[in-house]
């Protein structure tokens, strides 16, 4: 196997960097781990290794209250030696930050964002390389500050975008079977399946030149997604002694949203805010507010199912219960493959600069909430309104631009032409 | 809606909008001064008021004084009794005196490394368990053994150690009382906080080991005089510009002056008419010493911890004694004993200009957030003006007039022809931008860490050299770039825009924690939005590059604006020993936790060095 040079390299450094970060700076870790902006209650490393704890002492982890992440992470994090648990860890989660970046090069170098199967963009040719896409997302601070954390989104991270790189490379049995992890380990993923079938549907049909039956195609995927989380959710009540009492503890604090730190999202304010007796009510809506972009996103924009997979990954950022810095960093990631499209966007400087004053003001306005005590809850609420404020001016802007990228395949003469709502 | 956003898209384009946003930029920098000026106004400030209503300031009888003042006598014979004395013997005697006051004593060592100086002592303390209350909450009396100037505290530490036998003999107290003798005035304090909370990380620091509750409040007695004084000087600001609620102020205040007639000064302003001069003068002092954020008293030590301190001071030769000074703070612990919760109810953001006038953060805060946004507003018009392509070449000498490509546009039934470069937007080359501004950022941790870490005979020496090298550093910069990759005006452009976006998103976020310090760095970063032509909106070359004349001028008042220039200005101004000046900076990161010199080596120095390189490319 040929191994590219510039590839190496790129690797090389990042890894090199995020091992300096952690051994060079060792209070580093534990800084972030402790953030909210990057562990959530179902995320958090702390929690993990409270887990952890009572997972080897022969105590279920799911008793108490705190542990609220799948119970398969528990035996891959219990192989590791308790004496070299924070560098091997370190490792493992710059391996997983590698991984990655690799999908994300499979998925730039298929083209398939420039140019999927029912639709070309006419400015496909400007597109960056995927070294570029993949320095990209490794050079990016808040994928750094992720690693650094080490929440177990991470994981789920890294099963998305394998479950992409796969069914754009036509492989669409292994595609469902690493979406179906990704949505064992953090539930909001099953969300992707819609897209991500069409997705598989077009790869397949790109493969092998032919078009596939759709119906069995379809069929065949939803059975192999649904296996493969049945299997994940047999070996997971295995590990758990037979009972299935991690399901509330895991999928229905995703659900049901029971705790309430804060986090960069806009549901654990609006939970604290409500009365008991509306809670279950706004609950649907804001599920039913988050799944409503599948459908409507799918039937607009069929031709291009990578970038329905992109901007729904982007609305997770804002609208999922326990959103994080790590989820923002993914869609970050998606986001360099439409560079095709960034002369149409007309937001972005604003959009990045209310995203950077965010980035400032949220830790400050945390410190003087928590530590000095002379602001309150307000201060950094009003900060993730404005942080999602941001992240959705980039999600709204980039669809623009998409469909402006659509619209001029189909109205050639309007180019360069401002457009204005009538 | 719909009708609206056309004219507003119209409007997008206008040349006259293109142009306007450098005169708001200066306009936002004038109002923000011209704001503060204003604010010593009876208009715009306020009388202070108790917020707290369970704090009764002045409602309660004092009894400190008749026989204890024998007592003190004694106390203050024994202190002075210790002058000359080893260490070893003067803790001796401190324990003994708590004891013989029938409190347990305990004692704490610590030692710290700063700028090549060993800072060590011991720390002296007793707890008063409260008669009625459970040990969860404590209030905290403290008497530093020298005070700031390095002077014994003999008054202070004897009527401490009066009052702790004082407070002992009443059975009203429902918070535990601390009667502390630190064994300096910064770095015992901090010690004895740190342990307190656990969060002392150096082994050369002991723990405590007897504890109570949460701490409340804190008073520190400081009088190092041998005789009466005139009044009272309240010191109030806490490590990097943190207050203490503006209640606990007040309480004292009222006190003070309400109930026993003692006069209150602030900020060393010894002579007060209440006129506007010396209202604003008490003002910038107050801002002054909230931007640098050092210790400025033991209690500066508490407030990060969200303890609310103050430090009491003697000053001056007058009419009053040590035991008005006692039944002072006998009052205030009474006023603090009676609170129910934790500080909460009043302004912990605030600037004082007299001990009862005050104007709070929403009246304050716009000045420093308008100097904040003006930098934004440059980002984003540098931003637009760098999108825009560059006009076809002048055909003014020309006789065949070029043609202007032009583009008719219709809009509500009505046709204009419009150049087409006016509708176009270039692509920009972001890269280099980027990564020179986030790279001189990052250079920033270098002088950092030298004047963190050098001693104190070294720190004027590297000073000097670092002064002599920084002058030299922009233009060594410029010509680097120069001579590896040209800068296009577009980068000109951008990597203005994008220094002035960082240099405004810290600025902003510096506002909301340390006022003063964002509000001084943004003064004197204000040239950095126009240098060069930013006053026009073209992006030919001779339109962003600046002209010799320019350039000269614009070095001038950079070089005479840089950090390190600066520096040496207010050590001359205030009569600062320069190495002094940085020594305490050292000791203030190393100790305190002071962030002054992080926002002075890599916030302000790296935007004053781009500034100085777009100068000179």
């Amino acid at each position: 196997m040929v191994i590219d040079r510039r590839k190496a390299i790129l690797f090389t450094s990042a890894a090199a960097l995020r091992l300096v970060l952690f051994f060079t700076f060792p209070s580093l870790p534990v800084l972030l781990t402790g953030r909210v902006e990057i562990s959530t209650p179902v995320t958090s490393f702390k929690r993990l290794q409270e887990g952890l704890f009572l997972y080897t002492h022969n105590v279920s982890p799911y008793d108490g209250g705190v542990f609220h992440q799948a119970p398969l992470l528990l035996p891959l994090f219990a192989l590791i030696p308790p004496s070299l648990f924070s560098p091997l860890t370190a490792i493992l989660y710059i391996g997983l930050d590698l991984l990655c970046a690799n999908a994300l090069m499979h998925i730039t170098e298929s083209g398939e964002s420039g140019s999927s199967r029912l639709f070309t963009s006419p400015r496909k040719d400007m597109k960056w390389d995927s070294i570029a896409v993949a320095s990209a997302y490794l050079f990016n601070p808040f994928t750094i500050a992720t690693c650094i954390g080490r929440p177990t989104s991470v994981f789920t991270n890294c099963a998305i975008l394998y479950a992409i790189a796969q069914a754009v490379s036509g492989k669409p049995i292994t595609s469902m079977l690493a979406l179906g992890l990704a949505s064992y380990l953090s539930l909001y993923p099953a969300l992707l399946l819609p897209p991500m079938i069409l997705l598989c549907y077009d790869g397949k049909a790109r493969e092998t030149k032919a078009l596939p039956n759709a119906t069995f195609s379809t069929a065949t995927y939803l059975s192999v997604f649904s296996a493969s989380i049945a299997w994940f959710l047999h070996l997971s009540k295995i590990l758990t002694g037979g009972s299935t009492a991690y399901l509330a503890s895991t999928y229905g604090v995703h659900l049901l949203l029971p705790d309430l730190t804060p986090n960069v999202g806009l549901w654990w304010y609006f939970f604290i805010e409500m009365f008991d007796s509306f809670r279950e009510f706004f609950l649907g809506v804001f599920w039913l507010h988050l799944g409503a972009y599948v459908g409507a996103l799918c039937i607009r924009l069929r031709t291009q199912p990578l970038f329905v997979i992109t901007t729904l990954l982007g609305i997770f950022a804002i609208f999922k219960p326990y959103p994080s810095i790590s989820d923002t960093s993914l869609y970050l990631a998606m986001l360099p493959l439409y560079r095709h499209v960034f002369p149409l966007m007309r937001y972005t400087f604003f959009a990045m600069a209310t995203i950077l004053y965010a980035t400032l003001l949220g830790p400050a306005f945390y410190y003087l909430w928590i530590y000095a005590g002379s602001g309150n809850a307000n201060f950094f609420y009003a900060i993730t309104l404005v942080w999602s404020l941001g992240l959705s001016e980039i999600v709204a802007d980039s669809l623009f631009a998409v469909l402006r990228d659509e619209w001029e395949v189909e109205r050639p003469e309007m180019k360069g032409k401002d457009v204005r709502q009538i | 809606m719909a009708l609206i956003s056309p004219t507003i898209l119209a409007l997008r384009r206008d040349p006259r909008l293109l142009k306007l946003p450098p005169y708001l930029s200066a306009l936002c920098l004038f109002i923000g001064v011209v704001w503060l000026c204003l604010l010593p106004l009876n208009e715009y400030s306020r009388h202070t008021y108790i917020s707290e209503n369970a704090l009764l300031p002045g409602q309660v009888h004092t009894y400190f004084g008749g026989s204890e003042k024998n007592v003190y006598n004694a106390y203050k014979y024994e202190v002075q009794a210790l002058v000359g004395k080893d260490q070893k013997a003067t803790y001796e005697k401190l324990s003994d005196i708590f004891i013989s006051a029938g409190l347990r004593p305990a004692r704490q060592k610590y030692e710290y490394y700063a700028a090549g100086n060993t800072y060590s002592g011991e720390n002296v303390y007793a707890i008063l368990h409260a008669p009625r209350g459970d040990a969860t909450e404590a209030i905290v009396l403290v008497a530093a053994w020298t005070n700031m100037d390095g002077d014994l505290n003999q008054s202070g530490v004897a009527l401490a150690l009066a009052l702790a036998r004082y407070f002992k003999r009443w059975s009203l107290w429902s918070k535990d009382i601390i009667i502390l003798i630190t064994g300096d005035s910064r770095a015992g304090p901090q010690a004895w906080v740190d342990a307190y909370h656990d969060e002392h990380t150096s082994p050369l620091v002991a723990p405590l080991p007897l504890k109570s509750g949460a701490l409340q409040g804190v008073v520190v007695i400081d009088n190092a005089l041998d005789h009466p004084f005139e009044s009272l000087h309240i010191v109030y600001d806490g490590i990097n510009g943190q207050l203490p609620n503006l209640d606990l102020l007040n309480t004292a205040v009222s006190i003070a002056s309400g109930q026993l007639g003692i006069g209150i000064s602030l900020q060393r302003m010894w002579k007060h008419n209440d006129s506007y001069q010396e209202r604003l003068q008490t003002m910038l002092r107050g801002m002054v010493s909230q931007g640098l954020g050092h210790s400025s008293g033991p209690h500066s030590s508490f407030i990060p911890y969200h303890v609310d301190a103050i430090t009491l001071q003697a000053v001056g030769d007058g009419g009053q004694d040590e035991m008005a000074m006692g039944r002072c703070v006998e009052s205030i612990f009474r006023s603090l004993n009676n609170l129910l919760e934790h500080f909460h109810q009043s302004f912990f953001f605030y600037l004082l200009m007299q001990a009862n006038r005050f104007v709070s953060i929403g009246t304050y805060l716009p000045s420093a957030m308008l100097v904040a946004v003006s930098f934004t507003i440059m980002a984003i018009a540098l931003w637009i003006r760098s999108g825009r392509p560059p006009s076809p070449k002048a055909a003014s000498t020309d006789f065949e007039k070029e043609k202007t490509e032009m583009e008719v546009v219709r809009k509500d039934g009505m046709t204009a022809i419009i150049p087409k470069e006016n509708l176009t937007i270039l692509e920009r080359q972001l890269f280099l931008p980027v990564a020179l501004v986030v790279a001189v950022h990052f250079f920033g941790a270098i002088p950092l860490y030298v004047f963190i870490n050098s001693s104190r005979n070294t720190l004027p020496s590297y000073f000097v050299v670092f002064t002599v090298l920084n002058s030299l550093l922009p233009t060594v910069l410029a010509n680097t770039i120069h001579y590896y990759t040209p800068l296009t005006p577009q980068h000109h452009l951008l990597l203005q825009s994008f220094s002035l976006l960082v240099l405004g998103m810290f600025l902003a976020t510096l506002a909301t924690v340390n006022f003063s310090l964002s509000l001084f760095v943004g003064l004197l970063s204000t040239p950095l939005s126009f240098t060069g032509y930013s006053f026009s909106y073209s992006v030919d070359a001779k339109e962003v590059f600046p002209s010799p004349a320019r350039k000269y001028v614009s070095i001038l008042v950079l070089q005479l604006l840089s950090p390190t220039v600066v520096v040496w200005a207010v050590c001359y101004m205030w009569g600062v020993d320069l190495g002094e000046m940085l020594a305490e900076a050292a000791f203030g990161w190393k100790v305190n936790g002071l962030w002054t010199q992080v926002v002075i080596w890599c916030i302000w120095w790296p935007a004053w060095m781009l500034g100085g390189v777009l100068v000179l490319v």
